[in-house]
């Protein structure tokens, strides 16, 4: 039972992660090899604030958002300027999850690559799920809203959105800086819940992951991703199945679903009754829309 | 000391130089990040190893077959995971995301299949040095450094004095007027990922007789990509003089400064670059056609 | 004082000059045409007048204001909207969506209001709603609204695109090619569409286009580009009778016949 209870509780924190990445990935367009370093910020902020300073937990993880947003900025003020394109990040994002693993290795404060031992249990199952579940719902308004448009607008089109008057810069640093906030939360409840951190947990392999997911999810779906997380991480539970062979799984994954369903999943679609629904009623007219773009 | 630490640098840079360049040139045609390169190049390395210990075969064998080898894998991976998204005109998202892919896969392949040992090429310079001007300099970096350049060298006369090194500059362009002309731009591609390719191969083992072999090997050759968004990302001569800079840079970092830093300071580069010459050294602002 | 004055802008695009020392003005209310062989420069005039590229040499006066060289969004802000050679809607948004995207320009609600999905928001959503409908009746997509862009034909896409350039509310509306692929009702269609629109909403058009007849029928005046020069200036009447325009279009021989 406990263990069940533990996966559930890791699902429900790396949904918030996945959620964030996919406003930045799926909605933006933009690529990020680096996110788990988003999540290391949030954790070593939040966990140094109620280890040594025994701040209170909410506050604490407000703090690692905080620091993960402004990392965020620094990163990306260089990296997204409008004219240049957007493998300028991603490469940017390589170094920065190198920069950030050599940083919490040396700092004392941070107790090198020992790690640190000994934080608080704050984060339950139920902790956990409330806040995936504020998480969600504050990512379904951000896309409804005209940032989540003015995103999926620069996404579709750089220069048609720039032509209406989107200023791409901007949305793109906004995207940027939502989705490392949501990773900084993640993290910062991750480091609460295992009550142990150390830099090599978040390395290449978790950023890999979430980017699997929101990949196989649907770029412009938020339920599609948080489907694939789960499975991401329960399946390999249920099968025990080595650490190396997920890798080599999430590396098949992403090369096939660009192959087959560049969409993912839910592809633009949410996963709703209504969605359901229209499977099996067969009207769907995009469907010839969608094979005729990609 | 000082003589030394250049030398050093510039045959690591010439290595970097070497990477670089299958990288840009597959971005300069296709305008996505190969984040595969590396692999290939890290692929280059193991076949290069098994051909000289377990097959016996000479120094310049092994290395002709890692060029091969490397070469046909670049092919391969664009054949089977590439084209079909060429062939429908995806964004270059989804080919970046591709690459990605393919990198992890590859990687990790290799480490469930041959696993984590760390090889090392057979000696094939004496450890001797060689004395210059006071300095000791290691025959194997001043070897890999001439071998570099001279590579890069012949590359350049092919870009500019064949008819298909000609056509590639020009697809690398225009894609759309290429091909109007009569360039048959799938052949193109595929030339274009051979070479690639087959300096991935060059520089794999390079890079493997220097350090070492080993599944996250790859992790060094993310400085190509530093290289050639420092050079400017799409630029031939940028991506070499981007490789030589970051050479020459990060081995007087790791040696007057610290080695742990060494890392964060080439991508710490990456963005002062960016702040100061947002388009790398060499690099202009792209004017997409609209 | 005109509304837009182009003074000898070039741009170069490395080896290649694609507009060369090219100066005109359009007045407020105008309609002009800008035609000429295909590869003239003329997508080139519109990006530089929009700001997705920078002149090389020249200046560009929109409405009283130097813009040469400014960013494209602040040029749309300035009253210049667009449409494209080869449409760019944003595909994956419903025809709606498109529409509305653009209005959000007159949004004003901030992050926190968006987040917790206030009444306020709520209530600006539906006004733009409402307001889009607007622009889609008047181009006659509202049967659409809920389809994905890119499942429209081609000709809708168009209109599409004109709706979405009608919504930035701007003085001046560049339309490049809009009668492309069309049959011979469909631009006659077109063509009323174009007239309404300038008349609703007080418009100046830069019309570049193929189709003679559509220019013929909407432009009193007209400049002819060629090889990224300006060939001529004038009215329909004198372009039609210009041996050089002819020239330019058929070649040598066909205009010495
Ligand atoms: N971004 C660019 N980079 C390089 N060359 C360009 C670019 N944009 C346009 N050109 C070149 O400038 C010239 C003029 O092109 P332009 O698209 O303005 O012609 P056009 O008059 O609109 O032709 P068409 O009627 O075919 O649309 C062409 O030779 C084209 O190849
Ligand atoms: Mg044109």
């Amino acid at each position: 039972m406990d263990y069940i209870y533990g996966v559930m509780a890791v699902i429900c924190i790396e949904i918030i992660a996945t959620v964030g990445l996919s406003v930045f990935t799926g909605f933006t367009g933009l690529f990020s090899l680096g996110h788990a370093a988003f999540m290391a910020i949030g954790a070593y902020t939040s966990a140094i604030l109620t280890y040594f300073y025994h701040v209170p937990f909410v506050l604490a993880l407000l703090s690692g958002m905080l620091m993960s947003g402004l990392i965020s900025i620094i990163l990306g003020f260089p990296t997204l300027r409008a004219k240049l394109r957007g493998d300028y990040f991603a490469i940017a994002t390589l170094g920065f999850g190198e920069a950030m693993r050599v940083i919490l290795e040396n700092l004392s404060i941070t107790q090198g690559a020992r790690g640190l031992p000994g934080i608080k249990h704050y984060t339950t199952l139920p902790v956990a799920a409330i806040f995936a579940v504020v998480v969600v719902w504050l990512t379904k308004n951000f896309i409804l809203s005209k940032f989540g448009r003015n995103a999926i607008a620069v996404r579709e089109d750089a220069v048609a959105a720039e032509m209406a008057g989107i200023d791409l810069f901007k949305v793109r640093m906004l995207s940027l800086i939502y989705s490392a906030m949501c990773g900084g939360l993640a993290g910062g409840l991750f480091a609460h819940y295992l009550n142990f951190i150390q830099p090599a947990m978040f390395t290449s392999v978790l950023s890999t992951q979430l980017t699997s997911a929101v990949v196989a999810g649907g770029m412009g779906s938020i339920t599609g991703p948080i489907l694939a997380i789960a499975l991401f991480i329960a399946v390999p539970e249920v099968l025990r199945v080595a650490n190396m062979w997920r890798l080599v799984a999430y590396g098949l994954i992403l090369v096939l679903i660009m192959i087959f369903r560049p969409s993912g999943i839910m592809g633009y679609h949410e996963l709703s009754f209504e969605w359901i629904g229209n499977l099996f009623r067969k009207k769907n007219c995009n469907k010839i829309a969608d094979k005729r773009r990609t | 000391m000082f003589l030394q630490t250049l030398i050093t640098g510039f045959s690591i840079g010439g290595i970097y130089a070497l990477m670089a360049v299958g990288y840009s040139l597959v971005f300069s045609i296709l305008n996505f990040s190969n984040f595969a390169h590396g692999t290939i190049i890290m692929l280059g390395a193991y076949i290069g190893y098994f051909l000289i210990s377990s097959f016996n075969l000479s120094f310049p064998l092994s290395l002709i077959g890692a060029v091969l080898g490397a070469a046909l894998l670049s092919l391969l991976n664009l054949r089977l995971a590439y084209n079909p998204l060429i062939n429908r005109r995806s964004p270059s998202l989804y080919l970046m995301i591709t690459a990605m892919g393919v990198s992890i896969f590859l990687e990790n392949m290799v480490y469930v299949t041959v696993g984590s040992h760390f090889y090392s090429f057979p000696e094939i310079f004496k450890q001797s040095t060689i004395k210059f001007f006071g300095s000791d300099i290691s025959p194997l970096d001043l070897a890999a450094l001439i071998f570099s350049l001279i590579s890069i060298y012949a590359l350049h006369i092919f870009l500019t004095k064949t008819k298909i090194g000609t056509a590639i500059r020009a697809a690398s362009y225009d894609m759309t007027t290429a091909s109007l002309n009569g360039v048959n731009m799938t052949k193109l591609i595929g030339i274009v990922f051979l070479l690639a390719g087959a300096f991935a191969g060059l520089a794999g083992v390079f890079l493997g007789v220097k350090y070492m072999v080993y599944p996250t090997m790859g992790w060094i050759t993310n400085k190509a990509y530093i290289a050639a968004v420092i050079g400017g990302l799409g630029s031939l001569p940028g991506a070499v003089i981007g490789g030589l800079i970051l050479g020459v840079l990060e081995t007087f970092v790791s040696v007057y400064i610290s080695s742990t830093i060494r890392d964060v300071f080439s991508f710490s580069m990456v963005i002062i670059f960016l702040v100061i010459q947002p388009a790398g050294l060499l690099g202009k602002y792209l004017e997409e056609k609209v | 004082m005109p509304l837009l004055e182009l003074k000898n802008v070039t741009k170069a695009f490395g080896g290649i000059i694609a507009v060369k020392d090219v100066s005109f003005s359009v007045d407020s209310g105008e309609i002009i045409g800008l035609i000429g062989p295909n590869g003239a420069g003329k997508t080139t005039i519109f990006n530089l007048i929009t700001g997705v590229y920078k002149p090389t040499e020249g200046n560009i006066v929109f409405d009283g204001k130097d813009i040469t060289g400014a960013s494209p969004a602040s040029i749309v802000n300035a009253g210049i909207a667009r449409t494209f050679q080869n449409i760019r809607l944003f595909n994956k948004l419903s025809v709606l969506e498109n529409i509305r995207t653009v209005l959000y320009r007159e949004a004003d609600y901030g992050l926190g209001d968006a987040l917790l999905r206030t009444p306020k928001v709520t209530r600006i959503e539906k006004k733009l709603y409402d307001k889009s409908l607007e622009y889609l009746e008047v181009v006659g997509l509202t049967d659409f609204i809920k389809n994905r862009a890119d499942s429209l034909p081609y000709g809708l896409q168009r209109k599409l695109e004109i709706a979405r350039a009608l919504a930035l509310d701007p003085k001046l509306l560049l339309l490049d090619e809009p009668a492309a692929g069309m049959n011979p009702d469909e631009c006659v269609d077109l063509v009323e569409l174009i007239e309404k629109i300038k008349k609703t909403y007080d418009l100046t058009i830069i019309l570049i286009e193929h189709h003679m007849d559509v220019v013929m029928e909407l432009c009193p005046r007209i400049v002819v580009i060629n090889f990224g020069e300006m060939l001529m200036e004038g009215t329909t009447q004198e372009v039609q009778n210009d041996s050089r325009v002819l020239k330019a279009y058929l070649g040598e021989e066909y205009a010495n016949a």
